[in-house]
């Protein structure tokens, strides 16, 4: 099947890029293309303007910047995955990096396309969530940064301008002894949409509780923290108890859906095993467990 | 959990030593894969050739009260639009192709493009042929269609009701057969327990690498070319008669296939081609896209499957009472035979003195159902073997035991009546599967381990009734290499490569210096179907006898060269040369020209006949079917993660007596690909269709197992020598399917203490087992 027929640009810095979108109605940043191609193919989108991020350099690769890890947008799943600065400060996300998709999507897909897309299911979110990452947006009109559990609206539906570009994700290096895990459910073992996800960061103990961060993938219509879950570990002792209560309350604060890939029911079901799952080593592993 | 098994030494076989036949040796198709050069279907262009689209129904069931052209034929670079109207009567053979000697089933075919109704989401309405595949695409899109939804039917079992929409004939029963073997009220009165299971299995999408795809066009002659990937040469009759035209006017070239599974056996593009390229005279290609290749072609079929088994308290079967529901889809294409298949394994590979099966296939307005490697096999033995362990559940006893004690042995009839000739090795196979698992993983709090393990048979070779025949042309060319001229398809198998195997060991020549022309309806000699596991029985029988004559040739000659008898010749590395002595040799080369001077033939065309039967009597199922069987063994271990419902398959190990293995790592790439393929039938896959429309529509829905979801598994190969193939050879390429999914149905009851009587076997329907489960101990 062929793609709709579209114009394609391909600026070489950023401002060209940003002039192109603000001055083209309809246009649609590209990066690496594994789900919009897969929707334009599919006729399901057809932009009339493509632009290619791909060749503005400022837009890929991890940094450390003032207390806070940068992810260019353009930066590849896999890049991520490789990362030393990601596996020494955020190991959920490179474990996220790793069971997302399949080898040869990772080689494709960058951060930027799998948050600007707003699956449900998009496997970096979760992690980004327990992160408390913001989501850097440039127009031609000036730049904003936006905290990432305000950035999904809806169903692949999010707080970007249709002149805006997603520049960069970034978050404060966690707190030293900060533990982070993720883990999701898929009816097979690679190339698989996640049916449950669910990323978990807990930091270590401080004057009147501590840092912790539950975040839900393909639960809602948009990845979401489990506030409640959060609280039921925040003051207090993480023993079994308070697991099973924080997954109790995540399993409720979610909204599934029933799709081809699992009921609402058993989309809570997972939840529960999930949040118990991620939480146990995180507890077994400290020593205020 | 399944406990040691004592494996007992094989019976002594004694097979004759070869010297290529047997040997791992490197296919002569591995190099062009493993490089890329291999062309397929879809890689052929030709000079000034149109691209092919089709435009398809949207709806399951529908009429066509509109249907306008005008507006896509207008459309600049548009060079053809052909709906029904333009091609009167045309009609769709679906029936048994090739030279069957048997008359085509009434009314099997199905129309070409459907004119005023329409049976499934997917049917053909009218095709477009343009100078660029964007324009036919347009074109497609410019057609104007309009349909009147009509009221359909999704579910076989509502379709043979009273008052269902009709989709087939007045009742939508597109086959029935039955089995009547012994008193099975007499054998039910007798037993200690009845036991009663329902079975039930999906819709499974074939999913091979390559989607349909084919060039044709016109040649100097007039004749039509059409090359396809296919699993049937011989379609080139039924593509004649729906054109109108005399069947040697219509050249099928098939090239390599990148897969087939039965999903190849129908007519896929050809049709389609044809028309376009005689309506042109320009050359046309048509490629399926992956969703196209879905709605399209053909699934295997769902299945109900009911068994009540009546039991000894030692695990005799007295008497089981059989039925089989299969859903045929929208036309019957190869149904009848597909659920003959499953009704006549209905039992399994054991000895039943009462039998009764009774079986239905119903049409409806869902994907239309054919040809799926196991032919109707794997669903029958879902049943039978889950059926098993469930009997040695209820009396009590270990699941082999149950098996042993009614296990079919050589010389006993089927449940058809068919005395098995070959030997039967259920017991050698079963033992070393169950045995190849090893030392059992120990399970966790969450994490529960269990072992499963099928046995089945299944036929290779075509149904005897059909009176299947394969030709083969062999000749040594003067410089002794090898030639071999036969039109079988290979479909990924290593079928060309057999038989490759199979003239190097006759003639003595290498291998590497052996050069095959397949499939090719009008230059190679017809072969037959590549399907039914049967190119290896009957073209490798074909080649051997032709490969045979021309030895036979070569040694009378070798012999007059050195002055001694025939007997004291032998062929080999090239050479012929005397027998315990070989230094007195002389190279085939050399060998080739005073056979040519003296106008010895080196080269022959040889005719290999399967055996010939009548039919079965249709009152009680009696009467042989098929040349012979294939019997094997899977045991597999799982862990099924009880918070989760995944299902982790741990080890699988098949075991299968293949008679005679031509290339032993071609047959252990058939078991490890056929075994892949069964646990994902077992665990993943499911093509799922609601009212009518597919909602699996490509492979991000519909899944199917990657490299990382199960280990290989480890194949065991028995060689019995004692199949009807050649050297002794058995059938593998289906069966290898068969067992993977019932030993991972077995494994998880094993695992959970449950039964789930349906596939696939996903994480959500092990939860909800178990949380029933739960209600019911509460």
């Amino acid at each position: 099947m062929t793609l709709p027929k579209f114009e394609l640009h391909r600026p070489e810095s950023l401002d060209e890029a940003l002039d192109i979108l603000a001055s083209s109605p309809g246009a649609v940043p590209i990066a690496g293309g594994t789900a919009l191609i897969v929707d334009m193919r599919g006729r399901r989108l057809s932009p009339p303007v493509l632009v290619d991020i791909g060749l503005i350099d400022r837009l890929s690769g991890v940094r450390i910047e003032g207390g806070e890890v940068v992810i260019g947008a353009a930066t590849t799943i896999a890049e991520i995955k490789e990362s030393d600065l990601i596996a020494q400060h955020s190991p959920l996300l490179s474990e996220a990096c790793g069971l997302f998709a399949s080898p040869s999507v990772r080689n494709r897909a960058t951060i930027g396309g799998n948050i600007a897309y707003a699956s449900p299911a998009a496997d970096t979110a979760p992690p980004l969530l327990a992160l408390d990452a913001s989501v850097e947006l440039a127009s031609a009109s000036g730049r904003r940064t936006v905290p990432i559990d305000r950035f999904f609206l809806g169903v692949r539906r999010t707080e970007r301008r249709d002149d805006e570009l997603i520049t960069a994700i970034r978050f404060p290096i966690p707190a030293e002894g900060t533990e982070g895990r993720f883990r999701k459910l898929g009816l097979r073992r690679a190339d698989a949409i996640s049916v449950v996800s669910a990323a978990v960061s807990i930091g270590p103990p401080a004057d009147g509780g501590r840092r912790v961060r539950i975040a839900l993938g393909a639960v809602a219509p948009t990845p979401i923290r489990a506030r409640r879950a959060e609280e039921a570990l925040s003051a207090g002792p993480i023993d079994e108890g308070a697991i099973l209560a924080a997954a109790e309350a995540a399993a409720s604060e979610a909204s599934p859906v029933s799709d081809l890939r699992g009921s609402d029911w058993y989309r809570r079901e997972a939840i529960r095993a999930l949040v118990r799952r991620l939480l146990r080593p995180v507890v077994e592993g400290r020593s205020d467990g | 959990m399944i406990g040691k098994v004592e494996v007992k030494p094989l019976p002594k076989v004694d097979l004759p030593p070869l010297r290529q036949v047997g040997r791992p040796l490197r296919r002569v198709d591995a190099l062009g894969k493993a490089v890329g050069s291999t062309v397929y279907a879809a890689d052929f262009s030709m000079p000034n050739m149109l691209h092919a689209k089709v435009l398809r129904s949207p709806v399951p069931s529908g009429r066509i009260v509109g249907l306008n052209v005008d507006r896509a034929r207008s459309i600049p670079g548009v060079a053809c639009v052909l709906t029904a109207r333009d091609l009167p009567g045309a009609k769709l053979s679906t029936d048994m192709p090739g030279q069957t000697g048997r008359k085509e089933r009434a009314g099997s075919a199905a129309p070409v493009l459907a004119r005023d109704v329409v049976r499934f989401q997917g049917e053909p309405i009218a095709l477009v042929a343009a100078e660029m595949e964007e324009i036919a695409e347009e074109a497609i899109g410019a057609i104007e269609l309009e349909m009147e939804e009509t009221p359909g039917v999704f579910d076989p079992e509502e379709a043979l009701k009273p008052g269902a929409p009709k989709v087939y004939g007045d009742d939508n029963v597109v086959a029935r057969w039955k089995i009547r073997k012994g008193d099975v009220e007499k054998g039910m009165a007798e037993a200690d327990l009845i036991v009663e299971n329902t079975f039930r299995m999906p819709f499974v999408e074939h999913a091979y690498l390559e989607p349909e795809a084919g060039v044709a066009w016109v040649d100097d002659q007039g004749v039509i070319n059409i090359r396809v990937c296919t699993q049937v040469v011989e379609h080139f009759r039924s593509v004649a008669k729906a054109l109108g035209i005399p069947q040697n006017k219509v050249r099928i070239r098939g090239t390599m296939v990148g897969g087939g599974f039965g999903g190849k056996e129908d007519v896929t593009v050809e049709i389609f081609l044809a028309l376009l390229a005689r309506e042109t005279g320009r050359p046309v290609k048509l490629v399926y896209t992956r969703e196209e290749s879905f709605v399209a072609q053909s699934k295997r079929h769902p299945f109900v499957i009911t068994h009540r088994t009546g039991v000894k308290r030692d695990g005799r079967i007295t008497a089981a009472k059989i039925d089989m529901i299969a859903d045929s889809g929208a036309y019957p294409y190869l149904t009848p035979y597909v659920l003959l298949y499953a009704t006549a394994m209905a039992t399994g590979p054991y000895r039943i003195e009462n039998v009764s099966v009774d079986s239905v296939a119903a049409a409806t307005n869902q994907p239309f159902t054919s040809a799926f490697r196991g032919f109707g096999g794997p669903q029958a033995a879902l049943a039978y073997e889950q059926q098993m362990d469930e009997i040695a559940k209820a009396v009590g006893l270990d699941p082999l035991t149950v098996r042993r004690a009614n296990y079919l042995r050589r010389g006993d009839e089927t449940a058809t009546g068919q005395r098995i000739a070959s030997e039967v090795w259920l017991e050698e196979t079963v033992t070393r599967a169950i045995a190849g698992l090893g030392e059992p993983t120990p399970s966790s709090k969450t994490r529960k381990v269990g072992r499963g393990f099928a046995s089945y048979f299944q036929s290779y070779g075509r149904i005897t009734w059909f009176h299947d025949t394969s030709r083969a042309w062999v000749g040594l060319e003067l410089d002794g290499t090898a030639t071999i001229r036969c039109g079988v398809p290979d479909i990924g198998a290593g079928q060309a490569n057999s038989l490759c195997q199979i003239a190097s060991e006759l003639l003595g020549v290498p291998l590497e210096r052996v050069t095959v022309y397949a499939t090719d309806s009008a230059v190679t000699p017809l072969a037959g179907t590549s399907t039914a596991t049967r190119q290896l029985y009957m073209s490798g029988h074909a080649v051997h006898k032709a490969a045979s004559a021309v030895r036979k040739n070569l040694l009378d000659r070798a012999a007059v060269h050195f002055g001694v008898g025939p007997d004291a010749v032998d062929l080999a590395d090239g050479r012929a040369f005397v027998k315990g002595d070989e230094s007195r040799s002389i190279g085939l080369d050399e060998l080739a020209s005073p056979c040519a001077a003296d106008g010895i033939p080196l080269s022959t065309l040889a005719l290999f006949t399967a055996p010939f039967t009548d039919g079965i009597d249709p009152e009680t199922g009696q009467g042989d079917i098929w040349p012979d069987f294939t019997f094997g063994a899977q045991a597999v271990e799982v862990a099924v993660d009880i918070e989760t419902g995944q299902v982790e398959v741990l080890k699988s190990v098949a075991c299968h007596d293949v008679g005679r293995a031509i290339n032993p790592a071609a047959v252990r790439g058939q078991i490890i690909g056929g075994s892949h393929q069964g646990l994902g039938y077992a665990l993943m896959e499911e093509y799922i269709v609601k009212d009518g429309i597919t909602q699996t529509p490509s492979l991000a829905e519909y899944l199917v197992p990657t490299s990382c979801d199960f280990p290989a598994t480890e194949a065991i190969i028995l060689e019995s020598g004692s199949g009807v193939g050649p050297f002794g050879a058995k059938g593998i390429g289906e069966p290898a399917l068969t067992p993977a999914a019932p030993a991972v149905a077995n494994a998880v009851a094993d695992a959970i203490g449950i039964r789930i009587h349906e596939v696939p076997i996903t994480p959500e329907r092990v939860l909800a087992a178990m949380k029933r489960g739960a209600r019911w101990r509460g």
